[in-house]
């Protein structure tokens, strides 16, 4: 559903992504690890087309990324990104003002499981609240392909649990969730596919439950083989 | 594309908003001075007004392009480009936001002068004498300048499509910037620069289009179709840019 082929992406003389080439199909949750500046954030805004790669594509449907596209792929950054004049209220209005597929009623259901009210300035919410409302927003859309970029950062335990939930419920056989996370053991819990990253480039894909199955190890386990082994 | 407007308007609405305060205190100012007969006050509301009236519209258009500068250079910039508008949308709901406030603030204050001037006469009579000394300042300009409406007309329109030469000027600036120069050394340098040179350019071509034309009439529409077509050429250049080349 969601594909890259050899996508470059280059700042100044850092390359952020290189060359990665990988496919994310619809019914599975992707944990995309690497450490910081592993390429995992450039890779997912140039999948909701925020970055334009240096070279490269990256396809929706085995259509370049574009209009079209963001219209069926829910991108939540890690950076804060609402207007400084909006309300929860406010912003949620503009996800109905331009996704088809938001729904105010849901966006309501999730900011009540996230105790939060929408009357609420978003430049006045603490970090665990801005996270919480990002990801309420981002799910209130009945999108194709999610994309969420460290959804658990500053959440504190007992809402992570709300958070892990929700996105599970999320979860389609035709529906791709991309969650990115430094918490390794946190994403053990809601993957089913580990994309590992570093330095700008595709370490492996795997499948959990083989890697389970056939060598006998976790997630958390071959993150610390990979990025020990690359001395990280 | 009203949506993308609406939130246009919305994002300018502060500045407005100050505007907005600016000319009603001064107008306050300006009705006390005319009522209680207090020359200091009449005077200074007859004295700033007209230059709030010119600021307003210079600054109107110039919110606008540090709207579309945060746009490109701040996180606030997903909210934009995340939606599934073109870049031409986009920029094309900036360039109608923007020129329709241009416009709206521009009757507003023809109003509030009119009315002002209406008051002013009603207060103190002597219309005819007002208009006379109008004429008087305006063919002391030029003899050729006249106060009717045709000279009017023309003059707003290319007025109007000057000011949206130079931001349309600005914005294929900032787009250059942001895309194309992003992270460089003299960044900021080198899109002022280029503003400056795209402004120099079409007030050159502005000249060879009027040079032989004697008519002031002709001269103000002639100016304003050379501004409006370069304005609609650094509208698609910056919207090709932004299409092609922004990573926000």
């Amino acid at each position: 559903m969601l594909e890259s082929k050899q996508i470059t992406k280059v700042y100044g003389h850092k390359t952020a992504v290189d060359q990665v080439s990988m496919k994310l199909m619809p019914g599975h949750i992707y944990a995309m690890l690497g450490p910081n500046g592993s390429g995992k954030t450039t890779w997912m805004k140039m999948a909701a087309g925020l970055v334009k790669p240096t070279s490269g594509e990256m396809l929706f449907k085995g259509e370049p990324v574009g209009i079209a596209s963001r219209e069926r792929i829910a991108y939540m950054s890690t950076e804060p990104y609402f207007y400084a004049w909006m309300s929860i209220r406010d912003a949620g209005l503009y996800y109905a003002d331009f996704f088809r597929d938001f729904s105010y009623d849901r966006f309501a259901e999730l900011l009540k499981r996230m105790e939060l009210t929408d009357d609420l300035k978003t430049r006045t919410l603490s970090s665990g609240m801005m996270a919480k409302m990002k990801i309420a927003i981002t799910l209130a859309r009945d999108a194709e392909v999610y994309m969420l970029d460290e959804p658990f950062n500053g959440i504190d335990l007992m809402a992570r649990d709300e958070i892990r939930e929700s996105i599970i419920e999320h979860a389609s056989p035709d529906k791709v969730l991309l969650l990115s996370s430094h918490l390794v053991e946190e994403m053990e819990a809601i993957a089913d596919q580990a994309v590992y990253m570093r330095e700008g480039h595709l370490v492996e894909i795997d499948d959990l439950e083989e890697l389970r199955q056939s060598q006998g190890v976790s997630m958390a386990d071959r993150y610390r083989e990979i990025y020990r082994h690359m001395e990280v | 594309m009203a949506k993308l407007m609406k939130y246009e308007f919305r994002k300018t609405l502060m500045v407005k908003m100050v505007i907005l305060g600016l000319t009603a205190l001064l107008e306050i100012v300006y009705l006390i001075g005319l009522w209680c007969k207090q020359e200091d006050m009449l005077g200074i509301g007859v004295a700033l007004l007209p230059l709030t009236a010119f600021g307003s519209i210079m600054v109107t258009g110039l919110a606008s392009v540090v709207i579309l500068h945060r746009d490109m250079n701040t996180k606030q910039g997903y909210m934009l480009f995340m939606t599934p508008n073109s870049c031409y949308r986009i920029l094309g709901a900036k360039v109608l936001e923007n020129g329709l406030s241009i416009l709206l603030t521009g009757a507003c204050f023809f109003a509030l002068g009119a009315l002002d001037i209406t008051l002013l006469v009603a207060k103190q009579g002597q219309l005819q004498e007002l208009l006379d000394a109008i004429r008087s300042f305006i063919t002391s300009i030029d003899t050729r300048l006249a106060l009717d409406f045709p000279m009017l007309a023309s003059f707003t329109v290319n007025m109007l499509l000057n000011w949206f030469s130079v931001v349309t000027a600005c914005y294929l600036g900032v787009a250059i910037s942001a895309a194309l120069l992003n992270g460089k050394k003299l960044n900021g340098l080198i899109s002022f620069l280029i503003i400056v040179l795209l402004s120099s350019l079409v007030s050159w071509l502005q000249r060879l289009a009027t040079g032989t034309i004697v008519d002031f009439k002709t001269t103000f529409l002639v100016d304003a179709a050379v501004a409006f077509a370069c304005a609609v050429v650094m509208y698609f250049a910056t919207a090709q840019i932004m299409e092609h080349k922004l990573s926000v």
